[in-house]
């Protein structure tokens, strides 16, 4: 890797409270983040580590408190609303745990739609591309409701990644899948980055889906609590629990 | 976004139907009156008929036009605002906010131009023909005035309505695409909303206009030498003040919610669930308040009119109450049909919700009672918001006749009126939880 190469995603000194005064809640503290192009990055910690505030603040969604969020080297945190919608559909993927895919649009359309947003005539050999990557070719002309919960994430993966993006961001891509399609899912997120070279960042609770990653980051309270590196699923699944008894010890 | 909107449409087609069927009955009602202004401009016909003309198209086609222009924005508020979800995934996938407002708008001229135009052609065609035979058999005109097709009324009211609906819709879009970008359903944050301040300025505009005309009937037009003064002033004040009332029915229910939570487990819950979606419960509220008003104080007035009228009038008098008890009973029905409309509107937003609560064990008689209890709610508090309401006709106006702030006759209506309109209202929710909950439970 070239070593004047901004990191795809990068935070500096994250934080992020809600509320004031004695109610106010502190979801991140002070994190220090960068993702290279090209990695696969798993974000681990219990409910209320911060997780989805980290996703929603990189993503652009909601505005840091504190701190700075830059997107392939551009600093984005004070954009405002229109810049940061145009950066969400031309520079970030997004892949939920309950899909969200259009329920109107068909398989083909709904992987085009970010383009059409940014008022783009969508790529017809490219979408077709796409779809035969995430192994739905045929099923182009499909509604979701015709699909399967793990067809309709392949198909959400496909749209992710249709704007080329600097970086995709997971949220327990696999948390409403059976553990099939949710194998097949990890390997579509896997295949990306290693040959298509996509810079991936997922939040999940398993440690099978962490396992599948470079590398694995844990947050506890807001804060970067660890980090392992060719991660195992046992690995993985004795650091969280070590991570929770951190937080009981807390508590 | 054309295209989007297109496709949006074609797959909820079942949900805009309550947008639809009220844009063409707001055509029919208004389409109906319209035209006997257009009449009255053309020229050709005795000054007597045309002052009767435009007292008919302006005064109580106005009334109508009212109603109807409040049911269509209450409609399309209530359509837009349930789909928070969907418009928080667009903006999260980088629509921006004009993008997604635009989305709306274009949908929604999409759904309502074609009814809107429907709806006052046959206004036009149908209602206005009998509205004018019935206005010739009373000989509230000659036969001078025939009936000729309105066709720059009919595109007039086409384009209100239109307009009307685009303002809705902008209001709503701009409601929807507030704050952070979120996938999240936003209906636990609903309804600890504060209304806007345009609301409670329209309020404040339409209950002060209604009580101020109601203290000129008093002072000013109990005294004019012509007894149908005082009707022109007092006729619809009870209706300026139940629009004002519906404009902030969010916080009547959160008031009202809080009184009534104090009793059964049963009205406890559905108590919170007024209040927490106060706003969506607005879109149900609103109609009943509406139809309450208009339909006591007109049928009232008309009372009052009957016995209290100086001799010498008996031909005009026959005619003008024949045509107020048109008047009201076309209201009556177009509200009702709103009430019935709006029920269906919001109940088929919480379909996941009740089916939700038949997965966690809930029978389907245990989710229809919540529903129902729902529905008693909202039809108590619209009724008594709405004989209130009624006051500020039939207080002026029997001071101005002489009966005193009690009219003499007439006192079973309010509480026929309420009996019907709760009866209505649970009937609407029956339906409507009904077709939510036929379907099996699924997760």
């Amino acid at each position: 890797m070239d070593r004047h190469t901004p990191p795809a995603l990068e935070v500096q000194g994250l934080t992020r409270m809600y509320g004031v005064g004695a109610a106010a809640v502190d979801a991140l503290r002070g994190i220090d983040l960068a993702f290279d192009t090209g990695s696969f990055t798993a974000v681990m910690g219990p409910s209320g580590s911060g997780k989805s505030t980290f996703l929603n603040c990189a993503g652009a969604l909601e505005i840091p408190t504190y701190g700075r969020v830059l997107v392939g080297g551009q600093d984005v945190t004070d954009l405002d609303d229109a810049c940061r919608a145009r950066l969400r559909r031309e520079r970030i993927g997004f892949v939920f745990q309950d899909f969200h895919l259009v329920p109107y649009l068909t398989a083909a359309q709904n992987v085009e739609l970010p383009a059409r947003l940014s008022g783009r005539r969508p790529d017809r050999r490219r979408i077709a591309a796409l779809l035969d990557l995430v192994g739905l070719a045929d099923r182009a002309r499909h509604l979701p409701s015709e699909l399967s919960g793990g067809q309709q994430q392949r198909v959400a993966i496909a749209r992710a990644l249709s704007i080329d993006p600097a970086v995709v961001l997971a949220d327990e891509p696999t948390g409403a899948l059976d553990t099939r399609s949710a194998a097949d899912v990890l390997s579509l997120l896997r295949a990306t980055v290693t040959d298509q070279g996509a810079t991936v960042v997922m939040v999940t609770h398993d440690p099978i889906a962490a396992a599948r990653a470079d590398r694995v980051i844990f947050l506890v309270d807001g804060r970067v609590a660890g980090r392992m590196e060719h991660p195992t699923a046992d690995a993985v699944a004795a650091q969280m629990s070590h991570l929770d008894e951190l937080v009981e010890v807390r508590a | 976004m054309r295209t989007l909107a297109l496709r949006s449409l074609r797959h909820r087609a079942s949900g805009f139907t309550a947008t639809v069927v009220s844009v063409l009955l707001a055509g029919v009602l208004m389409g109906s009156f319209t035209p006997l202004l257009q009449r009255a401009f053309a020229g050709g016909i005795p000054s007597t008929d045309r002052q009767t003309l435009i007292v008919m198209g302006a005064v109580v086609g106005g009334i109508g036009m009212l109603i109807a222009l409040f049911a269509v924005t209450s409609t399309v508020g209530v359509t837009i605002a349930q789909r928070d979800v969907e418009t928080g995934l667009l903006r999260t996938l980088g629509a921006t906010r004009s993008q997604v407002r635009r989305l709306v708008r274009v949908e929604t001229l999409l759904v309502t131009a074609l009814a809107a135009a429907t709806g006052s052609l046959v206004g036009a065609l149908v209602g206005n023909r009998a509205l004018l035979a019935g206005m010739h058999r009373g000989n509230l005109v000659t036969a001078s005035v025939s009936y000729r097709p309105g066709w720059v009324a009919a595109a007039a009211t086409t384009i209100a309505l239109v307009v009307a609906a685009l303002v809705a819709a902008g209001v709503a879009g701009h409601r929807a695409t507030r704050g952070t970008p979120s996938i999240v359903p936003g209906e636990e944050s609903r309804g600890s909303e504060r209304i806007a301040w345009w609301r409670w300025l329209l309020a404040v505009a339409l209950v002060g206009y209604g009580i101020t005309m109601g203290i000129i009937t008093v002072t000013v037009s109990r005294y004019a030498p012509d007894p149908y003064d005082s009707m022109s002033t007092a006729g619809s004040d009870a209706l300026l003040v139940g629009l004002g009332l519906a404009v902030i029915c969010p916080a009547l229910l959160r008031g009202f919610a809080r009184i009534a939570s104090a009793t059964s487990p049963a009205a406890h819950l559905a108590s919170h669930n007024l209040r927490r979606r106060s706003q969506l419960f607005a879109g149900v509220l609103g109609p009943v308040i509406v139809l309450t008003s208009a339909v006591v104080s007109t049928v009232i007035l008309v009372g009052i009119d009957r016995r209290t009228l100086p001799p010498g009038h008996g031909a005009d008098e026959r005619a003008i109450n024949t045509l107020n008890d048109v008047v009201v009973g076309m209201i009556a029905l177009f509200a009702a049909i709103m009430v019935v409309n709006s029920f269906a509107a919001v109940i088929v937003h919480r379909r996941h919700e009740l089916q939700r609560l038949r997965l966690l064990g809930a029978d389907r008689h245990q989710v229809h009672a919540s529903v129902v209890t729902e529905s008693v709610y909202v039809g108590i508090l619209g009724v008594a918001v709405g004989l209130v309401a009624s006051l500020a006709t039939i207080v002026p106006f029997g001071i101005a006749r002489g009966e005193g702030v009690v009219p003499d006759g007439g006192l079973w209506l309010p509480w026929a009126v309420a009996a019907a309109v709760l009866a209505l209202t649970t009937a609407a929710a029956r339906i409507a939880v009904g077709r939510a909950t036929r379907e099996q439970a699924l997760p």
